[in-house]
């Protein structure tokens, strides 16, 4: 390599010795506290960020009760109404529910 | 001040960002080579220390901290860059959200000599052609004067390690320098 290259190197290598610090644009502060306000206060809540959990959660609940009262009914309300229905029948007109032949 | 800050004290804050702002947007700025990427990049390392600061430990260096956080920030933007151009012909016209992804030729540092401003130049696009680990060390020795020492400690790693990396950048450099020179002959 000739020396002239060699300093031609050299030159573009320390061309950075003595270099001084660039500021940060005016205003840097204002801009940086705008943009955590922004970012910072913007973002949901815990409560928000669990909403769809806590949606689903409820939802699950609701059908699980739902569901287990609908059953407990369906097994005990048919003799239950029924029983119920004639007394009620024979109480309100007054009738004498005993046949002839007992 | 640490105390203050880990509070979430807006005075101490501020003071903190009034302190290491330009430090922060100088080392930023030297391995991005963009003076608005370089702000935003700063602004995202004030954030960050804002949300960590409670986590940081008051026998630790607060600048070294800080200085570790805009390197990990700006490398991280460089590395998103690479992924970006990396995408073929269409994000490599236009970016993720449709804004060109550009990358200027020539930086023109701020605080350059004026008589060295067309080597420096050429020095900094020659920096970006070197892995980030050698970019970070040399724009912490060159830019902010660390000492090996306090690069180590910003860059997690040894004295040496960081030698080695210095080593091996100005070597790299000198030869794109090198090959730059053949290809385009005075």
């Amino acid at each position: 390599m000739h020396k002239e290259d060699n300093n031609r190197i050299k030159k573009i290598l320390d061309s950075l010795d003595g270099i001084q610090g660039a500021a940060a644009p005016d205003f840097f502060y204002t801009r940086l506290k705008a943009r955590m306000q922004n970012e910072l206060l913007g973002q949901p809540s815990a409560f928000i960020k669990l909403r769809p959990v806590l949606a689903a959660a409820s939802l699950i609940a609701f059908l699980i009760i739902n569901i287990s009262t609908l059953r407990q009914l369906t097994h005990m309300q048919p003799e239950k109404n029924r029983k119920a229905t004639i007394e009620t029948f024979a109480a309100a007109y007054n009738l004498n529910t005993e046949t002839v032949y007992e | 001040m640490i105390l203050l800050l880990q509070q979430k004290d807006e005075a101490a804050f501020k003071e903190l960002v009034m302190l290491y702002q330009h430090r922060v947007y100088h080392t930023v700025l030297g391995l991005l080579q963009n003076a608005a990427d370089a702000e935003d990049t700063a602004q995202e390392v004030f954030i960050q220390v804002y949300k960590w600061v409670g986590q940081f430990r008051r026998d630790a260096s607060l600048s070294t901290w800080i200085y570790r956080i805009a390197v990990t920030k700006a490398l991280d933007f460089l590395r998103s860059k690479k992924t970006k151009t990396r995408f073929g012909f269409i994000t490599a016209v236009f970016g993720n959200d449709n804004t060109p992804v550009y990358d200027p030729p020539n930086f023109d540092h701020p605080g350059v000599a004026l008589d060295k401003k067309e080597d420096a130049a050429l020095l900094f696009g020659l920096i970006k052609k070197l892995p980030l680990a050698q970019q970070a060390a040399f724009i912490l020795n060159k830019l902010e004067n660390l000492s090996y020492q306090e690069i180590a400690a910003v860059l997690n790693t040894s004295p040496a390690a960081v030698d080695s990396l210095l080593q091996r950048a100005k070597q790299n450099l000198k030869k794109v320098a090198a090959a730059l020179g053949n290809n385009n002959p005075p």
